[in-house]
């Protein structure tokens, strides 16, 4: 669609909806209203128009919190189109927090108006507060423009109420322009719009991809174990890569995060018992990630069959695991392998999953699992992986694991990144004082890097540091 | 816990000789009877009893302190005589009143505003703002005559009859002219917004306006930033007091 064709059924939209909004007759916010004394409105009205910004505040206060019933209301908002932009954007807003429908007719006709985008943005979230079903098209047109008027209308289909709102933009969400399609199911999904959840199911094996990744999205948001066998054909229509990966996490976290998440796991491991080879070998890496001893019995089943490819994945879903529940089957098998590629995923998985935050093991049996982990490597690198890893773990014992390795020419640097990460804690660092200085004279005396450097000499005179933020991309 | 007043000799004995930098966790038995005393008005008239015997000569401030914040939980009547003794000693004064402003006995009130009219400087601030913190009525004609004083004191007067609020007051407030003393002046103006808004809760709405056209009246032709501030101050509240469709 031009761009010329889109102003042009924007304009009619919007002429439609302020039509219809003038001839339903409109419901007042509150039935109790009594009306509002004139002077104190045209008071108001008076500070509305004042060049003082405090002023105006105070006019603007009352518009918001006062002077309750229509009358009022539509004498404000009859000065929208008097005003300069500035202050149609400020009192807009006022009128938008003061809830009252019946400023909706003068809200539309200055979004059919102005130019301005600040201002159209601002009409089009007065409208998704003040709106209803009945304004969904004009939302839904201001959708296709360009930020912020995009943005707003996004939020205001989000807040809009009423209950025909959900079906209209789940229709909008099956057959409205293909490029808008996810956002409206990320608006469904912002609305928490749990009868839109067999819709949801529905998209998540569309045809097109960015509808289903959207889809799954939703359903991870508040998806339950009803929604589980649902998921799993989304994840099975997903293509390989990054969508296949998405698709996971999201049935993932409605099997490990959501409300119902231990239903929901079952659920999952009843569709896994229920597919054929093919499926059940998509949807391995799922199992993992969710765990569980269900899951496990399957894994182990996997890793003990002597068909090598059979093994191969089991070994490839334990080191998926969520949790160090795996450990000592990690630490019996990497024993037992001689295989290099098998010992280092198992390695790699090890130094994975020790100090993982919600591994239900204690700090103390973390480092000790790293230690056992340290012990069993026997290549520098997997070494140096270990000890970047262990300042996960934020005790003064770690610290005491990792300062040895400050004098290994070979391991120094990750042993310094680890005892400077865990300076970085004054907690930890404050209660053992002597011991860190000691440790970050000697990160100083080490390290070529520089951030390092900086870091160590600040830690050491008791300053902050300050994370530099990724950059955005 | 029973109040077991025997066990309290010790640390009594301590308190006396106690001085800044002592050990005050030695009180811990004084604090637990208390607490112990609050539903045993025996034991609480034997403890106030103890406590406010320290409050004589020969025992230092920090120990005076504590007895004050002990009386101030559980002072009443009795402890009025030896609280208002340190009312106009400079040292004492402050903690004093903190009992007494605390104290719910009329008794208290009276010590106040009878020291009010004996003391001076600082302390008179004191008392007019423990008056205040009273909300005392009674005192208002005497605070108000303090509006034209010296300027601390003209601003401390005006404050509690803000917070004081009541018709006299507010009348009170009105009727100060001739205040050429600008920090006096701007905190009559605070405080007669006070008395407005407080009105304006009552549902008084012609009477809070009058206040607050007066208020807007007289600040118009202010350029100064609190004239302003008064200005916007009173034009709110009389948007509020013409609004008949919400509640203040």
């Amino acid at each position: 669609m031009t761009v010329l064709a889109r102003r042009h059924r924007s304009t009619i939209v919007l002429m439609w909806a302020v039509l219809t909004c003038l001839s339903c007759g409109l419901r007042p916010a509150a039935a109790a209203d009594t009306a509002a004394p004139q002077d104190a409105v045209q008071m108001t009205v008076d500070f509305l128009a004042k060049d003082d910004q405090a002023f105006r505040a105070i006019g603007l206060d009352r518009v918001r919190y006062g002077l309750k019933g229509e009358a009022a209301t539509k004498q404000f908002a009859g000065l929208l189109s008097k005003l300069a932009p500035a202050r149609q954007l400020e009192l807009t807003a006022a009128l938008a927090d003061r809830g009252d429908r019946a400023a909706l007719p003068a809200t539309l006709a200055l979004l059919m108006a102005s130019q301005e985008p600040a201002v159209r943005a601002a009409a089009i979230h007065a409208v998704g507060s003040l709106g209803s079903g009945t304004e969904v098209a004009v939302l839904k047109t201001s959708l296709a423009a360009a930020d912020p008027e995009k943005a707003a209308a996004r939020r205001a289909l989000t807040i809009l109420r009423g209950n025909d709102v959900t079906p209209l933009i789940v229709e909008a969400a099956k057959v409205g322009e293909p490029g808008l399609r996810p956002t409206f199911i990320d608006i469904l999904a912002d609305r928490r719009a749990v009868s839109a959840l067999p819709d949801l199911l529905a998209a998540a094996v569309d045809g097109d991809p960015a509808v289903r990744t959207a889809a799954m999205r939703a359903l991870a948001r508040f998806g339950g174990p009803e929604q589980v066998a649902g998921m799993v054909q989304g994840v099975l229509k997903a293509a390989s890569g990054g969508e296949r990966d998405e698709a996971e996490r999201s049935l993932v976290t409605v099997c490990t995060q959501n409300p119902g998440k231990e239903k929901a796991a079952e659920a999952l491991l009843t569709q896994f018992k229920a597919a054929d080879d093919a499926t059940k070998e998509t949807l391995l890496t799922v199992l993992a990630r969710v765990g569980g001893d269900g899951a496990l019995a399957i894994v182990d089943g996997l890793i003990a069959d002597a068909n090598a490819g059979k093994r191969r994945l089991g070994l490839t879903a334990l080191a998926k695991w969520p949790d160090a529940t795996v450990s000592q089957r990690l630490l019996d098998l990497l024993g037992k392998s001689q295989d290099p590629t098998e010992r280092e995923l198992l390695l790699a998985t090890l130094i994975r999953i020790a100090p993982l935050p919600d591994n239900k093991l204690k700090d103390k049996q973390k480092l000790e699992l790293l230690e056992k982990t340290m012990s069993l490597c026997k290549r520098d690198e997997d070494r140096r992986r270990v000890l970047e890893r262990a300042n996960a773990i934020r005790t003064i014992e770690t610290l005491r694991f990792v300062a040895p390795y400050l004098d290994d020419p070979n391991l120094a640097e990750p042993a310094c990144l680890s005892v400077v990460e865990l300076a970085h804690h004054r907690t930890i660092r404050d209660a053992n004082k002597d011991e860190f200085t000691k440790a970050l004279d000697k990160v100083l005396g080490t390290t070529k890097n520089e951030e390092l450097i900086e870091r160590a000499e600040r830690y050491k005179q008791g300053q902050t540091w300050e994370r530099k933020k990724p950059a955005k991309s | 816990m029973a109040y077991d007043p025997a066990s309290l000799d010790k640390p009594f004995e301590i308190l006396k000789a106690f001085d800044w930098g002592g050990d005050a966790s030695a009180f811990q038995p004084i604090d637990a009877a208390v607490v112990a005393a609050h539903a045993d008005p025996a034991a609480r008239a034997d403890l106030e009893k103890r406590l406010a015997t320290l409050l004589g000569a020969g025992t230092s401030r920090a120990a005076k302190e504590y007895v004050c914040r002990k009386l101030s939980l559980i002072g009443t009547a009795a402890s009025v005589p030896s609280l208002a003794a340190l009312l106009p000693e400079k040292d004492h004064s402050h903690m004093a009143r903190f009992a007494l402003e605390r104290i719910n006995a009329a008794e208290a009130t009276e010590a106040l505003r009878k020291a009010l009219g004996t003391v001076l400087g600082d302390l008179k601030i004191g008392m007019i703002s423990s008056l205040a913190g009273r909300g005392d009525a009674a005192s208002v004609p005497a605070i108000a005559a303090l509006l034209s004083g010296e300027s601390k004191t003209a601003v401390a007067a005006a404050d509690a009859l803000g917070r004081i609020h009541t018709p006299e007051a507010c009348q009170a407030l009105a009727a100060a002219g001739g205040i050429t003393d600008k920090a006096a002046g701007s905190a009559i103006a605070d405080a007669r917004l006070a008395c407005a808004e407080s009105l304006l809760r009552q549902g008084k709405r012609a009477e809070a306006k009058a206040i607050y056209t007066s208020l807007s009246e007289s600040a118009a032709a202010g350029t100064t930033p609190t004239a302003k501030a008064t200005r916007l101050a009173a034009a709110r509240g009389i948007l509020a007091c013409l609004d008949t469709t919400t509640t203040s």
